[in-house]
This record gives structure tokens, C-alpha cells and sequence, in this order.
């Protein structure tokens, strides 16, 4: 305890601003005052170090901040040299020439910017390795204005008040401007349009939905960095005396970038050590002649594989310690929290519609928001509600139709959407996992304005406006928590006060509830309600029934596509039309065995105290099941209740788990999926997992990997003849098929594999109702047949009707287990596990 | 001149072609490269030096074995500069792999000898007539074996058990570990094929060219220029945007001059992902949220 | 990911300063080598690894070699000469790096190097600051050693671009009658000054050219650059580049069946260049300041000799690569030792004025005759250069 506190102290003290500002002083001061005291050489060394540090800076932006790539950089290195090179030459003062060089290159690298920045990962690295060596032949072919192969000499040492600048005066030069990057990139990096860049580089759709233009943050990022390492080559001119295109091999590109990453990449001193190692190592191997690039590469790749999140990082992470101050409200009302400042107009939505590659998600859409209201959109998987929001939200520009809020926004891109006051989460929630909760909160509340470059911070009433919305919402844990590090419910919550952070008008949830247990669901009715009344116009898309029936004013029922019905939650739920489009046959029921199960209690699969997790959050502990041959076993659970962990723990896709997991007495706890599966059980996974490019027959096929001794042909066949919608689509591509075929054919390639178990993840999930009972005849047949199965689903009175037996998790533990009989008429655990889901 | 131009662009272009291949099917399976992959085909024409001419084995011996070290060089990159970075969620193997290069391209430096040599082949010493322009045989050779590589990698993945496990890994990796199938294994494989068609590669171009330790690296480069502007995940993508690359390299050679030979073809990667963000041939994935 | 281990962002500064702090005591821990032996330090910058690596190791055998027999004979000024080579890895920034460690950190009494001319070009300014004598046995850019600089302190025992272009024209003209020659020429440095050389000595002799086309050492085929020139109607090559490009012209040439005269500058005599460019290899003419085969004289021999004793991998005369690598390090070397010896000390001034002092020297390359004077930094000159061509693998005069 005393340890911690004595950590989060020093962890205080030295990140406050003023000690940063006093270590990069006391760095600059030092390397000045040794330039001053040095030999010759090692000045030289020292001004070496200052230029490579002033690159990593703009690189560390880039990389660091913004996530982005670039094998480029050697590129504005040289343009920053060539200019003042060719600028000095021609008469200029290299006063005048070092702003130059740095402007041309940041104009370039802008220029750079505008088709690069629209692409990622390796694209991007070949487009700024394509401009490096654009760079590089274009130093050679100019002749005129370059020099050539044989570069530029000659020209005159820089001069101030009358003293030249040699490598002393230089090195003192370079270590003030690097100095001065260093303190920029402080503020900048502490500053909104730091918080700006790395909240892009979390996510970017993220970023769009708090109205942060993601190509204009990432071009600025690029541009700062261009900025800089023009700089840097300015610099280096005079400093060599000299400078030819072999000056700038495309290998010093990779020089740089390693600087940065073994230093670490979006650390404050990071670049200072990379460079440190980058430049002095080669020095002190220099003995080693024609060894050095040898070792220098070996060792280089030592400090990666020992260092992966660079020196800088790794001993920051060393120490973190995370401050565990939670929110604390100030005494506003929740109108003036959450309210809108004007309580404006509806947002109108009328015929918008969209197809992709011809096929229409969505059709003549049109429903009225009211302020102050919650609308509910809902409809069976695909019917297309998540795309009707997706327009709205301007992440898809719909094809055809308006949506107005006060004047028509559709088909604006989404910041703009969002800056016009509309405001989303999202299904699996985008939190900006790198950012604390806090900043997540703080960089929405900016709507995209970010202020100056350098150092505009959140005010102390920003602050206290993210700590009011997260109060607001529920969320009690530290507000310096890393976002990605929150616990499920916790995401949803802070997503929900990010999106209240942008004071929007309109506010769209896409899903809210899913992965919730039943007291969150109820807590998360009361917040959209209240969110309602301080004068939000809410649209909610949610599977759960009962929280839509409970929480909606007005209901938009979509079925492929299109709106069917339009009403209050009590016109819907009695429309004929809506019940059978969505609710289906509610007189359907799954065939059970005809006598009782009566085999031998001979587990083929047994849990022992099962528990696993995802970082510090545990999703599963101490869960014992067991499953007999021949016998059917549901596992049953409300959403979140870690029902799919199981499954993916059984099956070895999770890993690591605690406890044992045997098969026929073999523990396959500690086996990959792939040695499990080849030793006879097989998944067949939540959401088909078809392989979607290969045909029907193919993706059987492969569910038969593992089995060597059979005539797969034969094989293949009997499976299509068990499902015959199969049959008839057999050599068509997996991909196209409907999702009930797919369901169909992810479950004919794991049967394939002849396995001893069977494991079935939510089969049934958003497959309309008549294909629900065939899929689930075809599991009662299976059943019938003697294969031993554990079944997930949602469904849970359909699964209790099939199966033999029953487990229900609730947060990761076994709560109940028996007879489906019993379970089916055990009130309790209905009302609280399979409430929502058996509405 | 077109004829003669052309032969010379489509021998280079096939080169580029397998070496892009390579970084296709890596890419494919596990979204990473090698990025030091002309140091793979610098090995492969090495090793094949090595044995068929220092050693002496007849080529039929000399050259699979070379291809076995380059698969076991594949394996050796996936295992210590790949994989390790890629269980941590790093990106640092852009860079681990450039190392590897060059410490490879060093040691062959100093064992294989800093002098370029001749790798002899009777397919390389007498020149041909076609179409009225003299050409080596080889030449001709290359294109052919890059093209029935493209083909014969299809019909692999398509028609054999582990071409259906490369497949399912590259579409659904958790369903195919459910099906039984080692996708780390897979990968690996994968970077040592991607080893393999550099060593091809390298063991075709050598007799044209000269072996040496440094003869990989730009080739490298160049191959990665047309891997990405053919859409890195399509076989035939990059296969066709090798030979495009090599002829324009070529065209631009014998109409605007050499000088302008990089200038050209790097612009034209620019300008083709500015217009075509997901390459000539690669196809855009569909953003769900 | 486990995220656990991550830490918060607010919290950066602190950890960093700790870390910042550890790199900074390692770094100022740093080996500083102090050792007070009683040598000669003599410093030598050039490719040792990349492409060039051959030459840079060309250059090491000869110096090694002449380093070996001075100090068999008792060093000089009563001490032994030492060697320290840096990699400059063809990139001047680096040269300038290493020259000024080598002289301000080693205290070399001379610095040899360059192989490239940017690479000399990047030291010459310097070293002319530091008035340390800088000795080029292989660079040869004509503003290495005549640099505008006074005192200048650059010597050289190597071929003259500008010299070695007006005999390559020569050789064009008078043996091969050519009236519209063109320029194949490597894309880097070496080739770009001979361009202008090229340019200049055909101006003098009022020739026009056919063209003027790059290779690069990547150019698997050149075949589009010689047809550009074969229809611009060339009737002779000069070709500028190393081995590995040049025996690609060869190939090249056979490849479209023209057979046209090749007029070569040293390139293709640094190493296996009938080994790479096929039956054509054996037609070109070029140019040399040395060759280990053919008519050897007595010191020829013995300097074989001496560099079999000290390097076992080299057989035969053909091993020895590049030879005029070779010989110019070596007879560089002992030229430096005399002027060493001259001066008396190790005071760049002192030495400068010792290069000026030789009389003579019996070297390897010719029989010296007060090689350097105020006026002439470059010990070889126009009468040194010998037309060959390679018989059987060997480098053979031209008769």
C-alpha cells in the first residue's frame, strides 16, 4: 500500500508538466554544455544526435500519436537539405533558408498527405517508400538545380551577429531546435489535438462519431512531421558541408523509424534514447569495420525482441500506476448536464434508402424523432437496422432520401453529422481504448474543435462536465482507467457519456443492452429515459423486447429493410403483421425426446472448475458441467453471462483457461483448437463461421480435415442428403447463402468431422422463425440419432425443449442445472435468466 | 524495339511477380510480410551457387536443395521476426525483418564472398531470335514459370487438403482451427513458401544477372511496389501487376530514357492507390460497424 | 494484449525520465579508448561492406601489405604504422563521420580513403580545415584533388576522370575510327563525373555522341538503353561502371547481336568480368594503371608473392581484385611512409611538405619521380594508363 502511494506520488510529480518541461530543459542544457566542453568529433556527434532527435519528434507524431507509417521520411530529409543547400548557393541567409526548407517540406509533405493519407497499413508504407526514392531520382536527374550524383558543396557556413557556425555552433543550434520539438510535441501530445490523433488512431469510426475529422487530423499529423524532419535536413547541410543523394539512403528511412520504435513510439523521451542508441551504437562499432552493419542489425533486433514497446515504454510500464480517483459531481441539475441548449426540431427521416452491390439493405425508410422521446428501431437480424442507423449517423451515405435536422444531412460524413448534433454508440462499443475514461469524455466534449495546435488543454469546466456525464451515466471506477481496460458494462456506459459529451440533439444506440445482465438492462432503462426527458431525441436499436417495450415511446418495426409498422409499443406488439414478420409462431416448440434419456453416466466432456478471462476481468469461474453420450445439454444464461467463453474455453480458442477440461479423461485444457478438434469435438461457432469464398461442398469438406481413413466423398453426401436446402446449392460459394443455410452448413462441417461432441453456439441466433424449427428439427433428429451435444442459444425455452438437460450460468458461475423438465417449470430461474430472452 | 522491350519487361516483371506472390500468401494468411524479401532471393540464387557450382551438384540436386534452405530461411523468419512481434500486437516485424535482412545479407557477405558471380545455365548463353528481337531463352522461361507458379498456387489451394487449410486460414482463421487446422503452422508454411518463390525467383534471374549478397534488396522493393499495386490479396493481382511493372520499367526505359525509369513507375504507384486505394486488382472490404 | 501491463497515458513523463536517466549513464559510460601505444595511427574510410565491399577490400590488402613490409623494416620515425578502417557504407555523411573520428578521436597522421567520389567529396573540405593530409587511392573525381583549397592537403595515387576520359576518346578515335560514339554509363557517382569528362573530351575533339544512357547495377537487362543508342546510330560504347553492370552491357550486346567496339573505363578489371559477361566480356577494351598479369616486373612478383604470404585465399593473379585497387594502396602507402619519414613528425603540415619532398620511389605501379608538387596532387598521370583486355580470365595489356 505504502509502495503504491509512494509510486503514484513520484508517478505524479514527474508527469506534471512542469517537471517534463525541466527534464527536456536540463536534457537540452546538458547536450548544450557538453557541445561546448567536447572534442571536436563528438560535438559533431552531438549535433548528430539533436537532428535525429528533431526527425524521431515529427516521426514519433506521426507514428506515435497518429498511428501512422512512413518509409519516407529520408524523402523530406533531403528536400530540407537540398532546399537550404541550393537556397545558401543562390544568396539566401540560412536564417531565411531553415524556414523555408521546413515550410516547402511541410507543403510537400501535405501534398504527400492527400493520396497517402487515404490508405493504411502497407499501402501506405509503399507510398512513402515510392516517394523516397521519387525524391532520391529526382536529386540525380536535376542536375541543374542538385548537383547531381556529385551533389552540393560550397556553399557558405550559416552566420549570426557576426560569428560563423561551425560543428560547435551547430550542435548548439540542433539541440535548441530539438529542444524546442521536444516541448511541441509535450503540448502537443498533452494537448486536444494529441488526445485528437491518438483517439484516430484507436479508432476512427470512433473518431468520426465525436465530429473528429480523421483525414484532417491525420494530414496534420503528417504535415507536422514533414515539418520537422525539413528541418532537421536543413540542419544537416551545413553541418556536413556537403550533401549528395547518397547522403540520404532509403536505408536511414528505417533508421528513423527505429529510433522511434526502440525508444517508444508516443513517449515523451522515447525518441531521445532511439536516437541515443541509433547514432551512437554505429559510433561506438565503428571498429568493427566491415562487421558493424552486421552486429548493428543483430543488436538491433536483440533491443526489438527484449524491448518490444521501446525502451521508454517498457520502463514506463514498469512503473504505472494508475490514479484511482473516481468521478465527483458537481451539484447541477441533469438539464444543464445533459440538456440540449436549444430544444430544436425533430429529426425527420424520409425515404432514405441504400444497396450494396445491388442488394437493397435498406428501402424507403422514413420516421420522425421526436425530442424528448425515445424511438425504438427494431426487426429481425438483417432487417436492417444497424444500416438504417449507419445512415443516419452518416458512416454509409444513403442512396436515395433526406434526413433533416433542421436542413438535410444526409450523405454528409459522419464528424459532420456528428458536429450537426447527432451522437451514436455502437453494437461492439468503439471506446478510444488507449485513452483514459476521462480524456475519452474530454476529446468528445471539444466537437471537433481542437483550438490551437500546441497546448490548448480541456478547461477545469470540461473537466468538470466529463466527471457530472459519468456520474451520470453509472460509471464508478477510476477515471484514469484505460479505456480498453474497462470491464463490458463499463464500456457501454462510457460510450454512452462520450456520445453526451458532444451535447448532441439526437442520440443513436446501436444495441445498448447487448452483453448486459438483467440489473444493468434495468439501470440502462432508467438512463435512456432520463436521457429523453433533458430533451434528447433517442434512437435505440436493441434485439431485448423487453427493454424496447419498456423504455420506447414510439417503435419502428423494420423487415427487409423496410418499415412495416410504425407505433406505440402497444399498437406494435398487437399488430398481426409485426408478430408474424418478428415474433413468429409464438405457439412454436421444440420436439423433445420421446422417452427420457437414459444413458450411461460416462462423461464424454467434463468441466472441472472452469475459469478464464480477458485481462484483469474474469468471465468464467470454478464452472463444472459435464455432458454423457448421447446426451443433449443446454447451457443456458442471460446475455454476458459468459455462456460463448465457455464454449470457446472448451473448445481452445480461448486460452489460457484455469481448471481442466476432459474429453474421455484426456484434458485438453492447455490444447490448441486444432488438436482438439482433431481429437474428436467440434464447435460449430457463434455467427456460422462459413468460409465464405469456397463452395458448399468445400466447407464440408473441411470440416472432414482432420479424419483420414474415410471416403470423404461419401461422406459429403450424406450430409447434403440430411440437409437437402444444402443439396440444392451445393456448389455455389458459402457466401451467399442465407443465414439459415449457412447455420445448416457450419453445422453439416463440424457433423462431418464424426466427432464425439458437438458444440453448438447459438445456432438459432437471427435466423427467422420458420427457419428456427427446421434447424431445430434437424437438432432433435441429431439427438435422436444418439450424438452427444452442449447447446448455447438464446432462445432458452426452445433449447430446454430439446435438450436432456440444462445448466444456467449467471456471471461466469453455474447457478442452476437439472432436468430441462424441472428447469422448465422452475419460475425463479425463469424470471431471472431467461426473462428477456424467452419473450 | 517493342518486341525486344517487351521480352526484357516480362522477364523482370515475372521476377517481381513471384517475389510479390510471396508477399501475397503471407500477407494473405496473417496479414504480415517479409520485408526483407530480397534478401530470401539473394539466398535462394546463393545457396544455388553454392551447391551446384562450388559443390559441384548437378543442377536437378543443387536447386531443390537451395529451395530447402530458402523454406527453412521462411521458417526461421516467421518463428524469430514475425511471430514473437505479432503474439504482442506489435508492428515492430516491419522492422525486425528489415534487420534480419540485413544481418543476412552481411553474413553472406562474408562467407559467400563480396565479389558478384555467374551462375551458369545453358538456358542464358545463347541468344534466340523472336519476333525479330534476339532474346536469351531464359527470358522467355521466366514468364512462363512465374505464370504457371500463379496457376499451379490457385489449383493448389483450391484442389488439395492444404491448399483448403491456406484458404480457410485466410477466410475464417478460428473456424479453421475448429476444423482441425494449425493455423500457426499454416503461417509458418506460408512464409517459407513466400521464402521458396524468392529463391525461385532468385534461381531464374541469376543466370541472366550475377549472384551476389546484394542483389536482392532493390528487387525487393520493387516487388513490394507491385504486390501493393496489384491489391496484396490477390495471387493473380500481384502476379499480373509483376509483369505490368516490369514493362513499364522497361517502356519508360527505352522511350523516356533511364533516368526517368524510377521516377516513372514510383509515380505511377502513387497515382494508381490514389485512385485505386485497394490496388489494381485487390478487393475493397466491405466496413461494417 | 495483456492490459495490465499497459500504463496511462497522463503518466508518460514520470517512467520516462527514469529510463531517460539509465540511457544517459550507459551512454556516458561509454568505451573511450585511451590507449598510448607507440604507433603511427594511418586512418582508412571506404566501403567494407554493400556492393563495393570488394574494392574497400582491395584497398585493405595493399595498404595492409605495405604496412607489413615498412614495419618489417622498423616502421617509421622508429615507430610501426597501425591501420584503423571504418565502413562508410557509400554514404558521405557517414565518411565525414568517420574522418573526423578517426582524426580528431584516433589521431590518424594521414587518412586514406574514398571510393566514391561524394564520399571524398564530403571529406576534402574538412580535412583541408583541419590541415590533416588526406591520401585518395582509388576516388577519381577531378575536384578531389584539385579542390580550390590553399594549402590543400589532398594527394591521390589513382586514375583521373578527366584524364582517363580524354584517353578513352583517344582510343575511340584513333583505333576504332568512331565518329558518333555513345556513353553507356553506371548511375551513380563514377558515372555522372565521367559524363562530363566524356562530354568535355569529345567536345575538344569536336565529336558529336549518340547519347548518353544509365545502368543501374539492379538492370537485369539493358537491352532498352543500348537500343535506344543503336538507333541513335552508335558506332562505338564507352562504357562506365563496375563489374557486375558492365558484364550486363556484355549480355546485353550478345543478347541483340550487335557487335559494336566497347571502349571501358577500370571497371569491369574489378573482378570476375569474363566469369559474368559471357563471350563478349573478352572484347573489351579498357582502360588500367596495374595489372598483376601478363609481363610481371620483379616488384610485381615479389608483391604477389608478399600478398599470397599474407592472404591464402589468393591463388593466382586473378584473384587479385581489383588489382589496381591493390597496387594504388600499396604504393600510396609507402609514398605516405616517405613523406612521414620526410616531415619528421606527425604534423599535417609537416607531412604535406614530406609528399612534396619525395624524390623518387621504385613502385609497384611505375618508378615515382617527385610524384607530388604544389602544383600536382596526383601521383599518376596520362602516361600511366595502359589499354587491356581480359585473355583467358587475365588482365593483358593491349599491344
Amino acid at each position: 500500500m505504502t509502495t503504491l502511494w509512494f509510486r503514484r506520488r513520484l508517478d505524479d510529480a514527474l508527469s506534471s508538466t512542469v517537471v517534463s518541461i525541466a527534464v527536456i530543459a536540463s536534457i537540452t542544457a546538458g547536450a548544450m554544455i557538453a557541445a561546448t566542453q567536447a572534442d571536436g568529433y563528438l560535438v559533431f556527434i552531438i549535433a548528430l544526435v539533436a537532428i535525429n532527435v528533431i526527425v524521431a519528434v515529427g516521426l514519433n507524431v506521426l507514428w506515435g500519436l497518429s498511428g501512422q507509417i512512413s518509409f519516407g521520411h529520408v524523402g523530406f530529409f533531403a528536400i530540407g537539405a537540398y532546399t537550404t543547400a541550393i537556397a545558401m548557393n543562390a544568396g539566401w541567409s540560412f536564417w531565411l533558408a531553415l524556414p523555408a526548407a521546413g515550410v516547402l517540406s511541410a507543403l510537400i509533405g501535405g501534398l504527400l498527405a492527400i493520396p497517402a493519407l487515404r490508405v493504411s497499413g502497407p499501402y501506405l508504407a509503399m507510398m512513402t517508400i515510392a516517394f523516397a526514392f521519387i525524391v532520391e531520382n529526382i536529386a540525380i536527374e536535376w542536375r541543374a538545380v542538385t548537383g547531381g550524383q556529385n551533389g552540393i558543396a560550397g556553399f557558405p557556413s550559416p552566420e549570426l551577429f557576426g560569428r560563423m557556425f561551425f560543428e560547435m555552433e551547430m550542435a548548439l543550434l540542433g539541440c535548441i531546435v530539438a529542444g524546442v520539438s521536444l516541448l511541441a510535441y509535450l503540448f502537443l501530445s498533452r494537448g486536444n489535438w494529441g488526445q485528437a490523433m491518438r483517439a484516430v488512431q484507436d479508432s476512427e469510426v470512433a473518431a468520426q462519431s465525436v465530429g473528429l475529422a480523421p483525414l484532417r487530423i491525420k494530414t496534420v499529423a503528417f504535415v507536422v512531421s514533414a515539418l520537422l524532419t525539413g528541418l532537421a535536413g536543413a540542419m544537416f547541410a551545413p553541418l556536413q558541408m556537403f550533401i549528395s543523394p547518397g547522403s540520404f539512403p532509403f536505408f536511414q528511412s528505417i533508421l528513423f523509424l527505429l529510433a522511434v520504435v526502440v525508444g517508444g513510439a508516443g513517449t515523451l523521451i522515447g525518441p531521445v534514447i532511439g536516437c541515443l542508441i541509433v547514432v551512437l551504437l554505429p559510433e561506438l562499432l565503428s571498429g568493427l569495420a566491415e562487421y558493424r552493419l552486421l552486429f548493428f542489425g543483430g543488436l538491433m533486433l536483440g533491443v526489438l525482441l527484449a524491448a518490444p514497446r521501446g525502451i521508454a515504454g517498457t520502463f514506463a510500464s514498469l512503473l504505472a500506476a494508475e490514479d484511482p480517483s473516481t468521478a465527483v459531481p458537481s451539484s447541477r441539475s441533469l438539464e444543464d448536464i445533459v440538456g440540449v441548449n436549444n430544444r430544436g426540431a425533430p429529426l425527420v427521416v424520409e425515404g432514405i434508402g441504400i444497396s450494396f452491390g445491388g442488394v437493397r439493405a435498406a428501402h424507403d425508410v422514413g420516421f420522425t424523432a421526436e425530442p424528448g422521446k425515445v424511438t425504438s428501431v427494431i426487426g429481425p437480424n438483417g432487417a436492417g437496422k444497424t444500416t438504417v442507423l449507419n445512415m443516419i449517423g452518416g458512416y454509409y451515405r444513403p442512396d436515395q432520401g433526406t434526413i433533416a435536422l433542421d436542413h438535410n444531412i444526409a450523405g454528409r460524413p459522419a464528424w459532420a453529422v456528428s458536429r450537426a448534433g447527432i451522437a451514436r454508440t455502437y453494437q461492439t462499443t468503439q471506446l478510444f481504448e488507449e485513452l483514459s475514461v476521462i480524456d475519452n469524455i474530454l476529446i468528445a466534449g471539444r466537437r471537433g474543435k481542437l483550438g490551437s495546435i500546441l497546448g490548448a488543454l480541456p478547461d477545469a469546466a470540461a473537466r468538470q462536465q466529463a466527471q457530472d456525464l459519468l456520474v451520470f451515466v453509472g460509471y464508478g471506477g477510476p477515471l484514469a482507467r484505460k479505456a480498453g481496460a474497462l470491464p463490458h458494462v463499463d464500456k457501454r456506459l462510457v460510450e454512452i457519456a462520450r456520445a453526451l459529451a458532444t451535447r448532441p440533439q439526437v442520440l443513436l444506440l446501436d444495441e445498448p443492452a447487448a452483453g448486459l445482465g438483467q440489473t444493468d438492462k434495468t439501470a440502462l432503462s432508467v438512463l435512456l429515459a432520463q436521457i429523453a426527458a433533458a430533451g434528447i431525441a433517442v434512437i435505440v436499436v436493441e434485439h431485448d423486447m423487453g427493454l424496447v417495450m419498456g423504455v420506447s415511446d414510439k417503435i419502428v418495426v423494420l423487415d427487409a429493410g423496410t418499415p412495416i409498422c410504425t407505433g406505440t409499443p402497444a399498437q406494435v406488439r398487437t399488430d398481426p403483421g409485426v408478430r408474424r414478420a418478428y415474433l413468429g409462431d409464438d405457439t412454436f416448440t421444440g420436439r423433445p425426446r420421446e422417452t427420457a434419456w437414459s444413458g450411461e453416466r460416462l462423461a464424454v466432456l467434463t468441466t472441472d472448475k472452469l475459469g478464464a478471462g480477458y485481462g484483469a476481468a474474469p468471465v468464467l469461474s470454478g464452472v463444472s458441467i459435464s455432458v454423457d453420450p448421447g446426451e443433449m445439454v443446454a447451457l443456458l444464461g442471460a446475455n454476458g453471462a459468459g455462456k460463448s467463453t465457455m464454449m470457446r474455453s472448451i473448445s481452445g480458442l480461448h486460452r489460457p483457461v484455469e481448471g481442466s477440461v476432459l474429453l474421455d479423461n484426456e484434458d485438453i485444457g492447455r490444447s490448441p483448437a486444432h488438436t482438439i478438434a482433431a481429437s474428436g469435438l467440434a464447435l460449430v461457432p457463434e455467427g456460422r463461421q462459413v468460409f465464405p469464398e469456397m463452395t458448399v461442398r468445400d466447407n464440408i469438406r473441411l470440416g472432414a480435415y482432420s479424419r483420414k481413413d474415410v471416403d470423404v466423398e461419401a461422406e459429403i453426401e450424406a450430409q447434403l442428403r440430411r440437409f437437402p436446402r444444402l443439396a440444392e446449392r451445393a456448389d455455389s460459394r458459402a457466401g451467399v447463402l442465407s443465414g439459415g443455410e449457412q447455420q445448416m452448413l457450419a453445422i453439416a462441417r463440424g457433423l462431418i468431422a464424426s466427432p464425439r461432441i458437438i458444440l453448438l453456439d447459438e445456432p438459432s441466433l437471427g435466423l427467422a422463425p420458420a427457419i428456427v424449427r427446421e434447424l431445430y428439427d434437424a437438432l432433435a433428429d441429431l439427438r435422436d440419432e444418439g450424438v452427444t451435444i452442449l447447446l448455447v442459444d438464446q432462445m432458452a425455452m426452445l433449447a430446454l425443449d430439446v435438450a436432456d438437460r440444462a445448466y444456467v450460468l449467471d456471471t461466469g458461475r453455474v447457478v442452476g442445472q437439472g432436468n430441462t423438465k424441472d428447469l422448465q417449470n422452475d419460475a425463479g430461474i425463469e424470471a431471472a435468466y431467461l426473462g428477456s430472452a424467452a419473450e | 524495339m517493342i518486341a525486344s522491350t517487351l521480352i526484357t519487361g516480362l522477364g523482370l516483371g515475372a521476377m517481381y511477380g513471384l517475389l510479390a506472390l510471396g508477399f501475397h500468401i503471407t500477407y494473405a494468411v496473417s496479414k504480415t510480410v517479409n520485408f526483407s524479401q530480397g534478401a530470401s532471393m539473394m539466398f535462394g540464387a546463393v545457396m544455388g551457387y553454392t551447391f551446384s557450382v562450388t559443390l559441384g551438384w548437378p543442377v536437378l540436386l543443387a536447386f531443390p536443395a537451395a529451395l530447402g534452405c530458402c523454406a527453412i530461411l521462411g521458417l526461421a523468419i516467421e518463428f524469430f521476426l514475425v511471430r514473437p512481434f505479432v503474439a504482442r500486437g506489435s508492428e515492430a516485424w516491419l522492422m525486425a525483418t528489415v534487420a534480419g535482412g540485413i544481418v543476412l545479407e552481411n553474413m553472406v557477405l562474408f562467407t559467400f564472398g563480396k565479389e558478384p558471380r555467374n551462375l551458369p545455365s545453358v538456358l542464358a548463353q545463347e541468344p534466340i531470335s523472336l519476333f525479330g528481337a534476339g532474346a536469351y531463352p531464359l527470358q522467355i522461361v521466366i514468364p512462363v514459370v512465374g505464370i504457371t507458379i500463379a496457376f499451379a498456387l490457385t489449383w493448389l489451394q483450391r484442389s488439395t487438403r492444404a491448399g483448403q487449410a491456406m484458404l480457410a486460414t485466410v477466410q475464417r482463421p478460428e473456424a479453421a482451427q475448429l476444423v482441425g487446422v494449425d493455423t500457426r503452422a499454416v503461417i509458418a508454411i506460408a512464409f517459407a513458401i513466400s521464402a521458396v518463390f524468392a529463391g525461385i525467383a532468385g534461381l531464374l534471374i541469376a543466370p541472366l544477372f550475377n549472384v551476389s549478397a546484394s542483389m536482392g534488396t532493390i528487387f525487393g522493393i520493387k516487388a513490394f511496389a507491385a504486390a501493393i499495386l496489384g491489391g496484396i490479396s490477390s495471387a493473380w493481382g500481384v502476379m499480373i501487376a509483376g509483369l505490368l511493372y516490369g514493362c513499364i520499367e522497361a517502356l519508360t526505359t527505352a522511350y523516356l530514357g533511364s533516368g526517368y525509369t524510377q521516377i516513372v513507375s514510383f509515380s505511377l504507384v502513387i497515382l494508381v492507390l490514389a485512385t485505386v486505394p485497394n490496388g489494381l486488382f485487390g478487393r475493397a472490404a466491405v466496413n461494417k460497424v | 494484449m495483456n492490459l495490465n501491463t499497459r500504463y496511462t497515458l497522463r503518466h508518460l513523463a514520470a517512467r520516462e525520465v527514469i529510463a531517460a536517466a539509465g540511457v544517459m549513464i550507459l551512454s556516458l559510460l561509454a568505451p573511450i579508448q585511451a590507449s598510448a601505444q607507440e604507433t603511427i595511427k594511418i586512418g582508412l574510410i571506404a566501403s567494407l561492406s554493400g556492393p563495393s565491399s570488394k574494392s574497400g577490400e582491395a584497398i585493405t590488402r595493399g595498404m595492409t601489405l605495405a604496412i607489413e613490409e615498412i614495419n618489417a623494416e622498423g616502421g617509421v620515425l622508429g615507430k610501426p604504422l597501425e591501420l584503423l578502417r571504418r565502413d562508410d557504407e557509400n554514404n558521405p555523411g557517414k565518411g565525414l563521420t568517420a574522418a573526423r573520428e578517426l582524426i580528431q578521436r584516433e589521431k590518424v597522421a594521414v587518412l586514406f580513403g574514398g571510393l566514391q567520389t561524394p564520399v571524398s567529396l564530403a571529406i576534402v573540405p574538412y580535412v583541408n580545415q583541419v590541415k590533416r593530409p588526406f591520401m585518395g587511392p582509388w576516388a577519381a573525381g577531378t575536384p578531389i584533388t584539385q579542390n580550390g583549397a590553399d594549402p590543400n592537403f589532398v594527394f591521390r595515387v589513382s586514375a583521373v576522370d578527366e584524364l582517363v576520359d580524354v584517353a578513352l576518346v583517344d582510343r575511340a578515335v584513333t583505333v576504332h575510327g568512331s565518329k558518333n560514339p555513345g556513353l553507356v554509363l553506371i548511375n551513380n557517382p563514377w558515372g555522372e563525373s565521367n559524363e562530363r569528362g566524356l562530354l568535355a573530351a569529345l567536345e575538344s575533339k569536336g565529336l558529336p555522341h549518340a547519347g548518353i544512357e544509365k545502368i543501374e547495377a539492379s538492370d537485369v537487362d539493358v537491352v532498352p538503353q543500348l537500343t535506344r543508342l543503336r538507333e541513335a546510330g552508335a558506332d562505338t560504347l564507352f562504357m562506365v561502371a563496375n563489374v557486375g553492370p558492365s558484364a550486363q552491357v556484355m549480355k546485353s550486346l550478345e543478347r541483340m547481336d550487335w557487335n559494336v567496339p566497347v571502349v571501358s573505363h577500370w571497371g569491369p578489371a574489378g573482378g570476375r568480368f569474363s566469369e559474368l559477361g559471357g563471350p563478349r566480356a573478352e572484347t573489351v577494351e579498357m582502360i588500367q594503371t596495374f595489372t598483376f598479369s601478363g609481363t610481371q616486373t620483379e616488384k610485381g612478383e615479389a608483391v604477389l608473392a608478399g600478398l599470397q604470404n599474407l592472404f591464402p585465399e589468393i591463388e593466382t593473379a586473378a584473384d587479385v581484385t581489383p588489382a589496381v585497387g591493390i597496387a594504388n594502396a600499396y604504393d600510396a602507402m609507402h609514398l605516405t611512409a616517405l613523406a612521414i619519414e620526410n616531415a619528421g613528425s606527425t604534423a599535417g603540415e609537416a607531412i604535406r611538405e614530406g609528399y612534396y619532398a619525395i624524390e623518387s620511389y621504385d613502385g609497384l605501379v611505375k618508378r615515382y619521380q617527385q610524384p607530388f608538387t604544389p602544383d600536382n596532387h596526383d601521383a599518376l598521370g596520362p602516361d600511366d594508363y595502359v589499354f587491356t583486355n581480359f585473355v583467358a580470365g587475365e588482365i593483358i595489356p593491349i599491344d
